[in-house]
Order: structure tokens, then C-alpha cells, then sequence
């Protein structure tokens, strides 16, 4: 009887803190979207108004018909969509030669992990400075082409781990057969791997579609992305927080709804790989 | 057939097997190789982004500055403050719940979890800084809720950078949890079920079994919340902007300011090299640590 009165008293202390943590971590991300679809009157009331409230798409009608969002958004689809086709590309090629070859060994690995780990500030000056000679600066061309720096290594990684999980009997097999290297690859690893390039890829997508810092240096108006559009929603005057959090709203949809579908893969993908689940 | 291949499979695979990697390692190598060269040149001048202003060479005259401005060692202090304590906090928190919630079932709740992980770090800032309003934000209106003084968040100095920290724990404690979730959910029940039946208490299965085998999740949750917490920048400028005065300069913030905001190349080149030092110093260490607890399980 004592020992469940204490099981019960430490289950109930349990819920509570995981209750409070819950609350808190999601409380901002509430209060954002809530916020978005509020009358300027309700966003400012004191005290807040948590749920009673006349809801309006009014925010959102008006970021998308006179705000620059759509053709943010379109940039930001750009930049992420033809970087992560990219990257997927490239970075698979290298985690193949890696897994297989061993080529390079852990070195290699681990200048591949050391260049995302690097701050992106570092490299920013000298290839705006080249990139502006090209005439690059505020082009659609510019982030795919930097954002390589951020999710090739994370290709790398992933992809790696996954490679490694298939038999390499299964390629040899193959290669026996009369297969050559490519033919193997595009018969018999690629399939294989095909759910760990969609969930890298989806990373991939979600990390260029919120990457701020280089798109604020490199895009001026007509390459602008989402992140750098909302920022500048902050005005020295004054904050608009009526459109600033619809578009945020707006800006958090793909990833939220990406990471839901794959989140068996979200911790894997968060970890470069090191993780498996 | 097949015998005949074998004896050049070793040297074909080889060549193969480089240049499978090859456009990654050229792209990636040329992207930051140049840069490297550049910011050693530029650091040794006082260079200006407008071609007309003459560069001046100054040797190390840069670096000589750099360590006599109190404004760098603030940055610096301020860089390691927050790396360190944020890290300490995500992985002390985050480790205790996942204990918690690794005892449940709630699996939905998880999903909940990757939310702030996974939001452009630009949104999370913004909110934060609303939240954080003093009259406005309804972080004051909690407090007063439960008949505390409002707080100060963002206007004094000290304030300010357990404000940015806070955010910064918010945004990745539960990253450290899920992952720490994981790496519980994966340890074998044996050795529990052994220290159980020779009378361990909690804590000293804690200690003994939990832990102990899980030193490759904490390395990688150690190493890649402090190169991230190290190159913080987003929510800095969305929020603080460094300030109030130089109180939440991190250094990829204050490399960004000078390079871009105050056209001191050479200065903000002299920062880089340092940057880049340290990272890859931090880096080194903890790839070994990596490695370690990697094969010793």
C-alpha cells in the first residue's frame, strides 16, 4: 500500500514536469500562429487573449497581396529545392566512395563534418567578393551554390550511414554478373537507399529554406528569401506584428509538415547519421 | 570471366572510388580554400570594400589591435559564455527529461518536440522578441500573474544575454532530448535487469549502466550543440542585435558587423582567422572524443 501511494505521487510529479516542459516548448510556437490570425486589437490586449478572440485572415491576405511574399517564398522554393537536387547528388556520389572505397578514411569524413560545423560568416567576405566580380549577387544562382557548403557535408554523412546498413555482397553479386559499377549502383543500391535520400533530402530542404545568414548578405531584392523578407518586417520605427508573424507562420508550414511525415528519420537526420533509430 | 577481373578489381575500385568523391571534395575544397587565403591575406591590411580607399599593410598590426580592444575580449567573452552555458543547460535538462518521458507512452508528445528544432531560426527569434517585450510581451504578463516583478529581458546588459540563452535553450533542449530518448530506447535491457536483481538502486543504475553506455549519444550531442551554439548568429541580429551596447555580440555576429556594417575587412578578416582557429580546434577535440566513445562500445 505505501509502495503505490509512492509509485502513484512520483507518476503524478512525472506528469506534471513533462506537462510544464511540454507547455513551455510549445507556448511560443502557439502564441506565434495565434498572434497571425488576431485584429490589432487583440494582439496587444491586456491581458492576452489565449483563445477568445475573432480570428482574421486579414495578415495573411494582406502578405500576399502587398508584401514581396509570394516572390520570397518562390526564391526560397528555388534556393531549396534546386540546392537539395544538388547536394543529394554530389554528396551521395562522395558517401558512396566513402562507404565502399574507404577512400580518404575518417580524415576525410571528418573535414567533410568540419566545413559544416564551420561559421558560415567566415567564408562570407571573400566569395561575396568573387561572386560579385561574376555578377552573382542577387541571382537566383547564388544560395543553391553556397548552401552546397551546408548540405553537402550533411549528405555525406547521412547518406554514408545509410549506404553502410546494405550488404556489400549485394553490389558484388552484381558486379559478377557482368554489371559494372554504375549499372550496380542504379540496379541495385539505389533502390535501396531510396527512403534514406528522400528523408536526407527533406533535411536538406528544410535547412536551406531557413538558412538566413547568407541569403541577408548575398540577396539584395529580386533573389530574396523568405527569412531575410520577415526580418525585414522589423523596421527601425516600427514592428508589424500582424503580417511579420503570418508570414512566419506561413515560412514554418513546409518544415513542420515535412518533419512530421518523416520524424522517423528526424533524429537520424539532426545527428548527421550518428544516430540510427 | 569473372577471375580475370578480380586482379584489377583492387586498382579499378580505387580510381572508381575517387572519383565518386571528387566533385564534392573539388566543390567544397575551392569553396572554402579561397576564402581561407583570403581572409589571411586581407587580415594583414586595412582593407575597405570600396576599391578607391588604399589598403594598407599593417603586418599583424590587425591581430595587435584585436587583442588590446576590450570590445573583442567582451566578444569573446560573451562567444564562450553563451556557448558554454547553453550547452550545459540543453544537455543537463534535456538528458533529465528524457529520463522522464522515456518511462511513457506518449509518443504524439515527441512529435511536439522537434517543433522549435526545426522552425527557421529567423521565426523563433522574432517570437522570442515579442514575448520578451517589456509592456507588450506576455513573459511579463506570466510573471505578474503570479505576482512577480516584471523583468527587464532585453534592456540591460546581462539581461539581455540570459535572454538570448534562454531562446537558445528553448530552441534546442529538446533536440538534445529526443536524441538522448533515442540513444535510452536503444541500450539493451539485460544489464538493467542484472543490476536490478543485484539490489541497484535508481541512482547507481544511473550511474553504472546508463550512463557509462551512453557516452557516444552525449559526445554527439556535446559536439554538435557547441559548434552550433559557437556559430550563433540568426537570432542575435533578430532579436538583440548585439546589444544593448556590446552586451550579446557573439563573434560571427561582430565578424558580420565589421565586415558589412562598418567596411573593416581587414579587421573583420583578422576575427575570421580566429573563428576559424577555434572551431577547428573544438572540432579536432571533439572528432577524437567521437571516435573514442565510438569504438568503445
Amino acid at each position: 500500500m505505501k509502495i503505490t501511494g509512492k509509485k502513484v505521487s512520483v507518476k503524478i510529479i512525472r506528469y506534471i514536469v513533462v506537462l510544464i516542459a511540454f507547455a513551455f516548448f510549445i507556448y511560443p510556437i502557439f502564441w506565434l500562429f495565434t498572434t497571425s490570425i488576431k485584429f490589432e486589437v487583440d494582439i496587444f490586449s491586456m491581458p492576452p487573449k489565449f483563445f477568445i478572440f475573432t480570428p482574421t485572415l486579414k495578415h495573411f491576405i494582406h502578405v500576399f497581396h502587398e508584401t514581396e511574399y509570394p516572390v520570397q517564398a518562390l526564391n526560397s522554393l528555388i534556393a531549396a529545392v534546386s540546392n537539395t537536387a544538388l547536394s543529394l547528388f554530389i554528396g551521395t556520389m562522395a558517401a558512396y566512395g566513402i562507404s565502399r572505397f574507404k577512400v580518404g578514411g575518417n580524415r576525410l569524413l571528418f573535414w567533410f563534418l568540419s566545413l559544416r560545423m564551420l561559421p558560415p560568416i567566415v567564408v562570407s567576405v571573400p566569395i561575396f567578393v568573387v561572386a560579385a566580380k561574376l555578377r552573382l549577387i542577387d541571382t537566383r544562382f547564388i544560395l543553391p551554390i553556397l548552401y552546397l557548403l551546408l548540405n553537402v557535408p550533411f549528405v555525406v554523412w547521412m547518406m554514408k550511414s545509410f549506404i553502410d546498413e546494405i550488404p556489400e555482397e549485394m553490389e558484388e553479386s552484381a558486379l559478377i554478373d557482368g554489371c559494372t559499377y554504375f549499372g550496380a549502383i542504379w540496379r541495385i543500391v539505389l533502390p535501396m537507399i531510396t527512403p534514406g535520400l528522400v528523408a536526407t533530402g527533406v533535411l536538406c530542404f528544410i535547412f536551406a529554406w531557413n538558412e538566413f545568414l547568407l541569403a541577408m548578405i548575398f540577396t539584395r531584392a529580386t533573389a530574396m528569401t523568405l527569412p531575410v523578407g520577415i526580418a525585414g518586417f522589423i523596421t527601425t520605427e516600427q514592428v508589424f506584428w500582424g503580417p511579420i508573424t503570418a508570414s512566419a507562420s506561413l515560412a514554418s508550414i513546409p518544415p513542420v509538415i515535412l518533419a512530421l511525415i518523416f520524424q522517423r528519420y528526424m533524429v537520424r537526420g539532426l545527428t548527421f547519421g550518428a544516430l540510427k533509430t | 570471366m569473372t577471375l580475370n577481373r578480380i586482379p584489377t578489381l583492387g586498382r579499378v575500385r580505387r580510381q572508381f572510388g575517387w572519383a565518386m568523391i571528387a566533385p564534392a571534395f573539388i566543390t567544397l575544397f575551392l569553396m572554402t580554400i579561397y576564402p581561407f587565403m583570403y581572409v589571411i591575406v586581407v587580415s594583414l591590411f586595412r582593407w575597405s570594400i570600396v576599391p578607391t580607399i588604399p589598403r594598407v599593410f599593417l603586418g599583424l598590426g590587425n591581430y595587435w589591435i584585436m587583442i588590446r580592444d576590450t570590445a573583442f575580449q567582451k566578444t569573446l567573452w560573451v562567444t564562450f559564455t553563451y556557448t558554454i552555458g547553453v550547452v550545459l543547460v540543453e544537455m543537463f535538462v534535456g538528458f533529465l527529461l528524457a529520463l522522464l518521458i522515456s518511462t511513457g507512452k506518449e509518443r504524439w508528445l515527441r512529435v511536439a518536440f522537434l517543433l522549435p528544432a526545426i522552425i527557421a531560426p529567423v521565426v523563433v527569434g522574432l517570437t522570442w522578441r515579442f514575448m520578451l517585450s517589456y509592456d507588450l510581451g506576455t513573459a511579463n504578463y506570466f510573471l505578474k500573474a503570479v505576482h512577480l516583478k516584471p523583468f527587464n529581458w532585453l534592456g540591460r546588459p546581462l539581461n539581455a544575454l540570459l535572454s538570448v540563452m534562454l531562446i537558445d535553450i528553448w530552441q534546442w533542449t529538446p533536440f538534445a532530448m529526443l536524441i538522448f530518448l533515442a540513444g535510452l530506447e536503444s541500450l539493451p535491457l539485460e544489464p538493467y535487469e542484472a543490476a536490478r536483481v543485484d539490489g541497484a538502486s535508481p541512482w547507481q543504475i544511473l550511474k553504472y549502466v546508463t550512463l557509462p553506455q551512453l557516452t557516444p549519444v552525449i559526445a554527439i550531442v556535446l559536439m554538435f550543440r557547441t559548434l552550433d551554439a559557437f556559430k550563433t548568429f540568426d537570432v542575435i541580429y533578430m532579436v538583440t542585435r548585439g546589444g544593448p551596447g556590446n552586451a550579446t555580440e557573439v563573434l560571427s555576429y561582430k565578424i558580420w558587423q565589421k565586415a558589412f556594417f562598418q567596411n573593416q575587412l581587414g579587421y573583420a578578416a583578422a576575427l575570421s582567422v580566429v573563428a576559424i582557429i577555434l572551431a577547428t580546434v573544438m572540432m579536432n577535440i571533439f572528432s577524437r572524443i567521437l571516435s573514442k566513445a565510438q569504438t568503445r562500445t
